[in-house]
């Protein structure tokens, strides 16, 4: 069993390892599906199950209605930014660097 | 790092050895399957009569553990229910107060010759832009045959609402492995599922489309496989997959589980690891691999307390350096009845490894099982 949990902290730790600058396309589908979705989107959040202060963001369709106003995607930036939201479990910087270079690109895909 | 904060974990829960109880988190102490308690041939749900006899030798001051204290039914039925609630605090970069209603439901099966009728209903947190009636739902519902009604071994076959087997199937939802793996909170689909219980091992083979019409987290058909093989009484191993496609994001998610019980010292460790591999299907399209594990220490304590230590890993990105996030957990279960639970948990997160933000939140959870 101690071999096991050596393994797994093996490929743990390897797993850190990643490239550097961050090569993640900027796109509305990569912004949503990898960092808004999982983040913002849980069930119980922002979910086409319960649009808490009427947001999604567990689809492309439901994220797309929610980002689609320009006042929208300055009040989500904001709350963002400002550390507010997710509230349990913070974006990476380099997950708020994504956002950041996709609305300052027009936020194009919408 | 990782090795580390898990030697920590284990000498901690392994310095507070005391007494054994009985509880069914430690499956392998009992070389007992999840049916040793559970219906479902996956556990979870309602308990059986070793269940509810579980839950009373546990408790500190036990009383009648059967459904509402021992209300009169037929033999045929089986009735349940859960009411949770959590209250603490929760630190992303600003620290805040929460206050939150978890779980209203109650579940019910009826059951003849093999057959039965298993449902869930209750409140859940409305749409938004929904009407009230929004609030209502059925999270389960569906036929089962069961090959060995007397007993929780053999042929199980299940249509209709569920929760495909995948996974630890631990309690907590907030589990790296469930949070970002396979088995998140509310995933229920439709689903015809197979499965097979044994001593020696067991398999579950689901697959499912997802929810058109009410509230789906799983937006993708697919199917998921879970095999666990039981190496001695205390030593288990399980292998997983499951794939689900959708109309924007195909998702592979291929997993390892091991549970192992250290006797002497009367701890379980579960733990879980898997490899996700995400294609985004919409637009220019995108492919990612992430990886989760998490692992979990669980030991009683004295009569009614438990403490479980636990730490999870999650690479969301493998490609971007820094995408990481590490957690360590605390929870201390007090079983004050056969009905009552109080879960103090406490959650320490870092992100890239301490050097990003950080979060973490200290709650308390009221579990009433009716």
């Amino acid at each position: 069993m101690k071999y096991g949990f050596a393994a797994l902290a093996i490929v743990l730790g390897l797993a850190g390892c990643g490239t550097t600058p961050d090569e993640r396309p900027v796109t509305f589908e990569v912004v949503t599906l990898s960092v808004l979705a999982p983040s913002c989107g849980q069930v119980q959040c922002h979910s086409t199950s319960t649009h808490v202060t009427g947001y999604g963001f567990d689809t492309l369709a439901a994220s797309r209605d929610a980002l689609k106003s320009t006042g929208d995607r300055k009040r989500i930036w904001d709350q963002i930014e400002r550390g507010q939201m997710p509230p349990d479990a913070p974006l990476a910087d380099e997950d708020k660097a994504l956002i950041k270079a996709w609305l300052d690109a027009g936020a194009p895909g919408l | 790092m990782i090795r580390a904060v898990l030697g920590l974990v284990i000498v901690i829960v392994l310095a507070l050895a005391h007494t054994a109880d009985a509880y069914p988190q430690f499956q392998p102490s009992r070389d007992i399957t999840c049916t040793g308690c559970h219906i479902a041939p996956d556990g979870g749900g309602i308990l059986n009569e070793n269940g509810i006899a579980v839950a009373e030798q546990i408790a500190w001051k036990p009383g009648d553990g059967n459904f509402m204290y021992g209300m009169g039914k037929p033999s045929w039925l089986s009735l349940g229910g859960d009411l949770r609630s959590a209250g603490g605090f929760i630190e992303a970069d600003k620290a805040g107060a929460a206050l939150y209603p978890m779980q209203a439901e109650v579940a019910a099966n009826a059951t003849t010759h093999g057959f039965t009728l298993h449902a869930v209903g209750g409140l859940r947190r409305p749409d938004d832009g929904g009407s009230a009636i929004h609030v209502l739902w059925s999270r389960e519902h569906y036929l089962m045959w069961q090959q060995n009604p007397e007993g929780g071994q053999g042929l199980y076959v299940r249509v209709g609402r569920l929760m495909p087997t995948f996974g630890l199937r631990l309690a907590e939802h907030i589990a790296y492995t469930q949070r970002y793996g396979g088995r998140p909170l509310y995933a229920e689909a439709y689903a015809a599922s197979v499965s097979y219980v044994a001593i020696a091992a067991e398999a579950h083979v689901t697959v499912f489309r997802h929810d058109s019409l009410g509230s789906a987290v799983e937006h993708g058909d697919g199917g998921a496989i879970y095999l666990e093989g039981r190496i001695t009484g205390h030593l288990q191993f399980g292998a997983e997959a499951k794939y689900s496609s959708s109309d924007e994001l195909h998702r592979t998610f291929i997993g390892v589980t091991g549970k192992y019980f250290l006797e002497d010292h009367d701890v379980q460790v579960l733990g879980e690891a898997q490899l996700i591999r995400d294609r985004i299907t919409e637009g220019s399209g995108d492919r990612a691999t992430r990886l989760a594990a998490y692992v979990l220490a669980s030991k009683p304590l004295s009569k009614g307390l438990m403490l479980d230590a636990g730490v999870g890993h999650y690479t969301q990105d493998t490609r971007v350096k820094g995408l990481t996030r590490d957690c360590l957990d605390v929870n201390l279960h007090w079983f004050q009845t056969s009905h009552i639970e109080w879960l103090f948990t406490g959650r320490v997160e870092l992100l890239d490894v301490g050097r990003g933000n950080n979060g973490g939140y200290a709650l308390a959870q009221l579990h009433y099982r009716l």
